[in-house]
């Protein structure tokens, strides 16, 4: 074979099907297509399959302390399990750890991987990438040891790391719970777990969870760990500002009220050096925009979603989404939605029938998440706890004062408040201030959010990755 | 609504943003004008761009247009601020003997107009740009270029309108969408939120301008969209600190095209590359050119070439990660002039668009030719080779 032939087979790979995220919804398709034979590629930026939930660590790294999992995990353990078999030498499913997919059109996607560009043409794509945490900027956010509630779970799942000692955990919505139970495996106390929604807003969600017996057992399994570590949840309190001196050595907090306006005189102060801070996700859809998807607004589901039919297909025929990048649902919804969108891949490539369970299967996830999640919707009056010296793109290190000057200058859309102060044109490309910057710049809900628009590299990669791309 | 305006102001680009800072110094503070763009202020051409202020001296006509705007510039960075303004000179950069002969040649030119450049050698070149690569044959230093940030220049001059006179007024999100007529003369600006009577009016629409004037059914003036695709790479990796060109970048930008603009099928593009520095640490790399009509796809394929070029020059780029690429399209004229002045056949409208690749840097003049006209004031340059009348048959 001559080294021109060499080279092709490196950096070209081909499958029938290629998934970007090896998450719930990533796995849960691949497994089902390589079980019917089907060759498949998941390419993850990470270094193990489980993507944000099921994170595991390095081969080879132990965990501190004793990892608490809930009663769900076991489903993901089985999930990873029947992936990985899949993934095994010769099977029909091949994992590419560490590549990150910066350019698609249908049938293509382009990878960095190791620092080499490579191309993977496929007929079908199953779009997985799940989800980015939402950022609430508070006075003292950007200091040192305030992470956000997904940064934890790569930190502690992901690498062992213990973050520190005494943590304070803040937020909104089902994902305060195992932001608590990963700190406690590692070891760390968790001085207090602050809910913003009202306990009577929370209530909302009671009848999802009562009714869905998986999720009832996941919310006692929750509810036992805190009680047993001690840790109460305290609903209507949030953090107000972080303090210390190079890191945080305190922290703020007080009362909300029900749109999450902070409450003057209720100010209350807490040492701790680890702050963690989940107000919720937001789908990652630009993977999704860039091959031709449409995107809709559905502020229960955290913001712009991927449209995509009864079998997960998007506006591309050959295109088909699952999880969170169709809005926030957990993994669940993202396991379901996977193998749905292979029930109907394998439709077209073996003439097999979509069961009307895997179906229903999938519907009855999303509409129990879809009512779970509604008593955990953004509360805007969270976007009052930055003060007009508070840093709110970290980027380009943007204040909300001169974000809200470019709005009242350059008009009050997201792109003119970019334009008007760079904030959001930094290697985050606004995934991390967007949702938030374009309600506090304006005073509109953060669910007025215009569509983002997306730009080739959808992730930084080196300009060699580009030069070199095959075609 | 009705409302009235001294001067209304169509587009809200750099251009139309340095015209109403012009006007607001020139005219009495009482003068009301307003300024309508029908996207966010700045947030079309005037920020898909780079930031070169760049005088050019191929001819005294040229040099005197680019060197007093780019003079101009630096004015307004000690007025108003806030804009990144960076006086980093441009390195003129020769690999082909072609361009190698060019050196010498843009030299004398600079030279000829009373100014100075200086050809480096190779230790020269490295002590002045340590990250650029060891074997180029041919570099000219010209000292008197700048770097701004365009989308911050346009706030700060709006700003800066808006102290000296209280009556400018800004309408990002506001599109002009037809005119009223008395007689030969415009009565009255309609737009999406008003209707504003007015009875002087400036086209500042960059690649739209053509569009406006037919609206007032006048032919179209010869504007057309010429893209320009560009790259960021992420903060703090920028291995430059001047304003970099490929020499042949003269050559090929600021000569009138000999491919037909309307043929939008016909056109390969060209490049040559310009990288430049960043406030952040960013380092932005340009640009091609290629007329294809209103597309904003970037072409990959050119987008490459001009990144291989950056590489050559400077080996560092390879390894910096790339956040974004884009596409901005040039107003380009078709005599490869902007038009800055009145538009004859209609008594009160104005027009200041067609800068083409360089609009940035002929923004503070091009305000300035436009103010001091309807002012009545003697203008600091001679602005007939601008007047847009020469298009007005
Ligand atoms: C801290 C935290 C705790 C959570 N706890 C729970 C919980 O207890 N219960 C629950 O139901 N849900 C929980 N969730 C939500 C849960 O993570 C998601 O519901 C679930 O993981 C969604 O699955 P997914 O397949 O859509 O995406 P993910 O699991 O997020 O997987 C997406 C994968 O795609 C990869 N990826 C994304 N973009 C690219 C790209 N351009 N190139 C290459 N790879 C890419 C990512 O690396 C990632 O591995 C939690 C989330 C977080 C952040
Ligand atoms: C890739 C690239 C690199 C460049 N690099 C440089 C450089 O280094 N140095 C330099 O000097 N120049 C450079 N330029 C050129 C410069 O960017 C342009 O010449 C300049 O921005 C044009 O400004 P403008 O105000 O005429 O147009 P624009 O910025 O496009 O402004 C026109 C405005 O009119 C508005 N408009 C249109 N229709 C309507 C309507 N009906 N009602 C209301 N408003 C309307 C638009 O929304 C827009 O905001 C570059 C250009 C490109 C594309």
């Amino acid at each position: 074979m001559s080294g021109a032939d060499l080279t092709q087979l490196d950096t070209v790979l081909e499958a029938d099907v290629g998934i970007v995220g090896a998450g719930p919804g990533g796995m849960a398709a691949a497994a089902r297509l390589a079980a019917a034979g089907v060759r498949v590629v998941v390419l993850d930026e990470g270094q193990r399959a489980g993507g944000q939930i099921y994170r595991q660590l390095p081969v080879g790294m132990h965990n501190h302390g004793v990892v608490q999992e809930p009663p769900s995990h076991d489903d993901g353990h089985n999930l990873i399990q029947s992936f990985e078999g899949h993934a095994k030498d010769g099977g029909e499913i091949e994992l590419v750890r560490g590549a990150t997919v910066w350019d698609a059109q249908p049938g293509r996607l382009w990878f960095e991987h190791d620092g080499v560009s490579r191309l993977l043409r496929c007929g079908h794509i199953v779009l997985a990438p799940g989800a980015y945490d939402r950022c609430i900027p508070f006075p003292g956010w950007t200091l040192p040891g305030v992470v956000t509630a997904g940064a934890l779970q790569v930190m502690v799942r992901g690498f062992g790391v213990v973050p520190g000692k005494r943590a304070l955990v803040v937020g909104s919505g089902p994902l305060l719970l195992p932001t608590v139970t990963s700190l406690l495996g590692a070891g760390v106390e968790v001085v207090a777990a602050l809910e913003a929604s009202s306990r009577m807003r929370a209530l909302r969600a009671v009848p999802a969870v009562a009714f869905h017996a998986a999720r009832r057992r996941e919310a006692m399994w929750y509810m036992k760990q805190l009680w047993r570590n001690s840790v109460k949840l305290q609903w209507g309190w949030t953090v107000f500002a972080c303090e210390g001196d190079g890191r945080v050595e305190r922290a703020i907090i007080g009362k909300v009220d029900a749109h999450g306006r902070p409450r003057k005189g209720t100010e209350r102060t807490i040492e701790c050096d680890v702050v963690g801070a989940g107000f919720g996700l937001v789908p990652s859809i630009e993977v999704g925009m860039r091959l031709g998807a449409d995107t809709h607004m559905l502020p229960v589901r955290g913001g712009h979603c991927l449209v995509v039919d009864g079998e997960q297909r998007t506006a591309v025929a050959t295109v088909f989404a699952v999880g969170e990048t169709c809005g926030i649902g957990g993994a669940e919804v993202a396991s379901a939605e996977g193998e749905l969108a292979a029930a109907a891949i394998l439709r077209e490539l073996r003439g097999t029938t979509v069961a009307s369970a895997v179906v229903s299967r999938a519907r009855a996830e999303r509409r129990a998440a879809d009512s779970m999640l509604g008593a955990f919707a953004p509360l805007p009056g969270l976007h009052d706890l930055a003060r007009p010296d508070t840093i709110v793109c970290r980027c380009e290190d943007i204040t909300r004062l001169r974000a809200q000057e470019a709005a009242a200058m350059h008009g009050d859309s997201m792109r003119a408040i970019k334009i008007g102060c760079r904030a959001g044109m930094g290697p985050c490309q606004a995934r991390i201030c967007g949702p938030s910057l374009q309600a506090m710049a304006t005073g509109v809900n953060a669910c007025a959010m215009d569509v983002p628009v997306v730009q080739v590299p959808l992730k930084p990669v080196s300009s060699e990755t580009i030069l070199t791309a095959p075609q | 609504m009705t409302e009235t305006a001294d001067i209304v102001v169509i587009g809200g680009g750099i251009i139309g943003s340095s015209v109403v800072y012009q006007l607001a110094q020139l005219l009495d503070p009482s003068t009301r004008i307003v300024l309508c763009d029908r996207g966010p202020i700045a947030g079309a051409t005037s920020s898909s761009c780079m930031g070169h202020l760049m005088v050019t001296p191929g001819n005294a006509q040229e040099y005197a247009l680019t060197k007093t705007s780019v003079d101009l510039w630096r004015g307004l960075h000690e007025q108003l601020g806030g804009f990144d303004y960076n006086p980093t000179g441009a390195l003129y950069l020769a690999e082909s003997e072609e361009d190698i002969e060019m050196v010498p040649v843009l030299h004398q030119q600079f030279l000829d107009q009373g100014d100075q450049a200086e050809i480096l050698d190779q230790k020269q070149l490295r002590d002045l740009e340590p990250g650029l690569a060891h074997d180029i044959p041919g570099a000219l230093f010209y000292a008197g270029d700048g770097v701004v940030l365009p989308m911050l220049a346009a706030g700060a001059m709006l700003r800066g309108a808006q102290q000296r006179n209280p009556n400018v007024v800004v309408r990002p999100n506001c599109a002009v969408t037809g005119f009223q007529r008395d007689g030969d003369r415009i009565a009255a600006v309609v737009t999406e939120k008003s209707v504003i009577q007015t009875n002087t009016v400036v086209n500042a629409c960059g690649v739209w301008t053509p569009g406006i004037g037919e609206m007032l059914g006048q032919p179209r003036v010869p504007i057309y969209p010429r893209a320009g695709n560009l790259a960021i790479t992420g903060h703090h990796v920028s291995p430059i600190r001047t304003q970099l060109l490929e020499i042949s970048y003269l050559r090929f930008a600021h000569a009138a095209s000999d491919v037909d603009p309307t043929q939008t099928d016909r056109d390969a593009g060209g490049h040559a590359v310009n990288m430049q520095p960043q406030t952040n640490g960013g380092c932005l790399i340009g640009s091609t050119r290629q007329f294809r009509g209103m597309s904003k796809q970037v072409n990959r394929e050119l987008l490459k070439r001009s990144l291989l070029r950056a590489h050559r020059y400077v080996p560092g780029v390879a390894q910096a990660p790339i956040i974004r690429s884009w596409v901005g399209l040039r107003p380009y004229s078709i005599d490869n002039h902007p038009l800055i002045g009145p538009w004859d056949p209609v008594p009160g409208f104005w027009i200041a668009a067609g800068h083409e690749g360089l609009g940035i840097s002929m923004a503070p003049i091009t305000g300035l030719l436009i103010a001091q006209q309807i002012a009545g004031i003697t203008p600091s340059i001679d602005p007939t080779p601008y007047l847009p009348g020469r298009f007005a048959l």
